[in-house]
């Protein structure tokens, strides 16, 4: 499925990056400063700062106001609607594939009998 | 071709991957080629099968042929009604057919892409192969990568949850 270009486009460029989920995945225990945010990585805080640029543009987390204070913070509904779109996506083909073998099976045994009507 | 694929949660009957930017979904069917084309292809068969366990599917346009529109409507007790829609592009008669599929999401708008379905004789059965084309490898990882970590999603979950009381 092609993504428009669209904010769930933007969303899903976010998450395509280990660094950026690994710091979604720590908001998700709570928020954090960006110092905090950078303590696992080897990177700088203007490194892990792009990172966080990107991830708010896209909707997955917002950062505090006040000057010295930051804390960042998960926006898990932006989330919630990437997982919930590709989630939908799988369902609907398994299981319209699970209920097409039933009806082709059932097709199959009103057709074997009479057979007549075989092109 | 190979290399790119990746196993995407096969299950015991539907083979599951992506490979490149392609999100790719494989069944085998017993049956003749001819009964899954029209299975797929005729307006008074979709709705015996189109769509989830639990949903009902209303076919409110179904112009086979290219440049055609379609319109299913599924309906469900748990949810409003869905419409998905889009435009056949290619039609290859008992082979294949390329088509776009999409959907409205609220507040993002039309959602979706092309969508190739092909159909291929394996002895007496027929094998399906449908085919998501999700745009970019990036995407396709990014959506991946999210939906499928179940316990994630269930941490979000909470947590939603959690900032909803404030």
């Amino acid at each position: 499925m092609q993504i428009q270009p669209d904010e769930l486009s933007t969303t899903f460029a976010a998450l395509a990056d280990p660094t950026r989920r690994a710091i979604l995945a720590r908001l998700a225990e709570g928020e954090a400063t960006v110092t905090e945010l950078a303590a696992p990585f080897d990177m700088s805080l203007p490194g892990i700062s792009k990172h966080l640029k990107v991830l708010q543009r896209a909707g997955l987390i917002e950062q505090g106001r006040q000057a010295q204070w930051r804390p960042c913070r998960l926006k898990p509904e932006r989330l919630r609607d990437v997982a919930d779109w590709l989630g939908q996506y799988r369902r609907h083909w398994e299981e319209s594939f699970e209920r097409l073998d039933a009806y082709l099976q059932d097709l199959q045994d009103t057709q074997r009998p009479g057979k007549g009507d075989e092109r | 071709m190979t290399a790119t694929r990746i196993d995407r949660g096969s299950t015991e009957s539907t083979t599951i991957y992506s490979d490149g930017a392609d999100l790719v979904f494989e069944r085998t069917f017993d049956a003749p080629r001819e009964n899954v084309w029209k299975a797929f292809t005729d307006p008074q068969i979709v709705p015996r099968w189109w769509g989830p366990h639990g949903t009902t599917t209303t076919v409110a346009e179904m112009d086979v042929r290219p440049g055609g529109k379609w319109r299913y409507v599924s309906g469900a007790a748990d949810r409003d009604d869905v419409t998905f829609y889009g435009e056949y592009l290619e039609i290859d008669p008992p082979r294949a057919f390329k088509w776009t599929f999409m959907f409205d999401v609220e507040g993002m708008g039309p959602q979706g892409g092309p969508e190739t379905h092909t159909f291929e004789d394996v002895g007496r059965r027929t094998k399906v192969k449908s085919v998501g084309h999700m745009g970019s490898v990036e995407a396709l990882e990014g959506a991946l990568a999210t939906g499928m970590a179940g316990g994630a999603i269930e941490t979000w979950d909470r947590l939603e949850a959690l900032l909803a009381e404030g």
